[in-house]
């Protein structure tokens, strides 16, 4: 997958993008704001996007994400206070909380793997990651 | 009719009255000597004028009985007194009913007294209201203390309001700070784990890297601890079984083994913040160990148990795994943390082993 990751702290991006590459897949682009981050989405188009609520413009991350999911792009967000969420989630499929670990976060990308690619009936979501209530639905039924 | 005459018509009903009395009348001694200020007034003159008074009338208004004879009971009215007593009490008379009313009321010398007032009509055998007898109440201390306690209340309650909002805006900062905190050091610690897995993936040696990865491992169970704590309105709490589950399911989630069997038994235990960590700790190396000792290299069985247990709390790892040979470096460290947390808990850890069953139980006393 072409992965888009919005997080301000350069440090924790990069180790993002090392598990996540890791993983076998590909980043498209790191944005630290919310602009830079909208830029991407339009100019890249990826298939998932990991975005970070608190960003160098403020509590943007939120905004960012309806962007994805107007153009219908599956992301998760990760952030160190899930009450931030608005309840609809913005259309996220679910979230990982800060401060995740190893374990944790690729637990979560191999349950986002299988769910993008529509095998989401294969097993139960990990602890690391919360899903958004539609999911949890979609999932159920 | 002027002024002269209507003292004179007012003296004469007055005498009249006194007259229908015979001088030894109880009640008109009575009248005459009670401590209660009364008047008599005539409805049949003109402007219903004071017919009687007693000396405790006069006592109370300082009026004395020739200036009040004759006279309407208004001369007792003043600016401050209130229209709304004033037309109530009109409206009874004209009604001839009875009326009990407070009132505020002037004396001769202009000062003011709270009137308990009752007013009612005299009827003849007729029906014809023929008096109206009042008598008065002087209820001015009391008032004064209802306004002295009002007024207390008052401010009381603005200050009660004062410090409600100094409060909630302290606790909009207290809370804000704890947030703003807990964000840092959540932020901090995947820093840390950050840094460590940074390095461990740049390092060419295996045993710097196993070694950083030793300490991700630990750093990463506080980071859970953090990540548990403070979730709620619970502040300061953590569910030991919640934090078991997520570090059993993640730890061997992330072995992506098939041949692993992960049961659980895990009922809630609440406990302090203080004791978070090392628990945190204990859990990680117990299942740790179980991952190291076998499980990560030919899969096998685990369950995890926490739970009360006659008052005590228990924490459970059984294992069954084919053993391999662990780095013994590693071993004596995993064991030196164990030892360090049990310490610091006061809290007993037996261990079997029975072919390649495993079993550790670690007890420790919890208050309720």
């Amino acid at each position: 997958m072409k992965i888009l990751i919005v997080e301000d702290e350069v440090l924790l991006a990069m180790e993002l993008e090392s598990e996540i590459e890791a993983a076998g897949h590909d980043i498209v682009g790191l944005a630290a704001d919310s602009r830079e981050a909208k830029d991407l989405i339009d100019s890249v188009r990826p298939d998932f996007a990991f975005v970070d609520i608190q960003l160098i413009d403020g509590p943007t991350g939120i905004e960012v994400g309806r962007h994805l999911s107007a153009k219908s792009i599956p992301y998760v967000f990760v952030s160190g206070n899930l009450k931030r969420i608005p309840e609809d989630f913005a259309g996220a499929v679910g979230a990982i909380e800060k401060p995740y670990t190893m374990n944790g976060l690729q637990n979560a990308l191999s349950f986002i793997e299988s769910f993008v690619a529509g095998k989401s009936d294969e097993k139960t979501p990990p602890p690391s990651l919360v899903m958004s209530p539609e999911v949890l639905a979609k999932i159920a039924a | 009719m002027d002024q002269e005459n209507d003292f004179r018509d007012a003296q004469d009903a007055g005498d009249r009255l006194i007259a229908a009395h015979a001088s030894e009348d109880p009640f008109a001694a009575a009248f005459k000597a009670t401590r209660m200020p009364m008047i008599i007034t005539d409805p049949r003159q003109y402007d219903n004028p004071i017919i009687f008074s007693n000396d405790a009338f006069t006592k109370l208004t300082g009026y004395s009985r020739d200036e009040l004879i004759g006279r309407n009971c208004r001369l007792l009215q003043g600016a401050e007194t209130d229209p709304e007593a004033i037309a109530k009490l009109r409206t009874a008379i004209s009604e001839e009913r009875d009326l009990s009313i407070d009132i505020l009321n002037y004396k001769r010398d202009g000062s003011t007294f709270w009137n308990a007032l009752f007013v009612s009509p005299v009827r003849d055998e007729t029906g014809e209201v023929i008096y109206f007898f009042a008598s008065q109440l002087d209820f001015t201390n009391i008032k004064s203390k209802e306004a002295e306690l009002a007024a207390a209340r008052h401010m009381a309650e603005q200050e009660v309001a004062r410090r409600t909002v100094d409060l909630t805006a302290a606790l909009t900062t207290k809370t804000a700070l704890v947030h703003e905190v807990d964000h840092r050091v959540k932020n901090n610690l995947l820093t840390i784990a950050s840094i460590v897995k940074l390095q461990a993936r740049m390092t060419e040696s295996d045993v710097v890297e196993r070694t950083l990865m030793s300490v991700l491992n630990r750093v990463e169970a506080l980071s859970t601890v953090q990540r548990k704590l403070l979730n709620d309105e619970d502040v300061g709490h953590f569910d030991v079984a919640d934090f078991a589950n997520d570090l059993a399911t993640d730890v061997i989630g992330a072995l992506k083994r098939t041949d692993i069997v992960l049961t659980t038994d895990l009922r809630e235990v609440v406990v302090p913040a203080t004791k978070a960590s090392p628990l945190a700790l204990i859990i990680n190396e117990l299942v740790g160990d179980a991952v190291r000792r076998g499980l990560r290299d030919g899969g096998g069985e685990i369950h995890l148990e926490v739970r009360r247990l006659n008052g005590h709390f228990l924490i459970r790892v059984v294992d069954t795994v084919t053993p391999v040979d662990v780095d013994r470096e590693e071993a004596a460290f995993s064991q030196k943390m164990l030892e360090a947390c049990l310490q610091q808990l006061r809290a007993k850890l037996e261990r079997r082993v029975e072919g390649r069953l495993t079993e550790v139980s670690v007890t420790l006393l919890v208050k309720d």
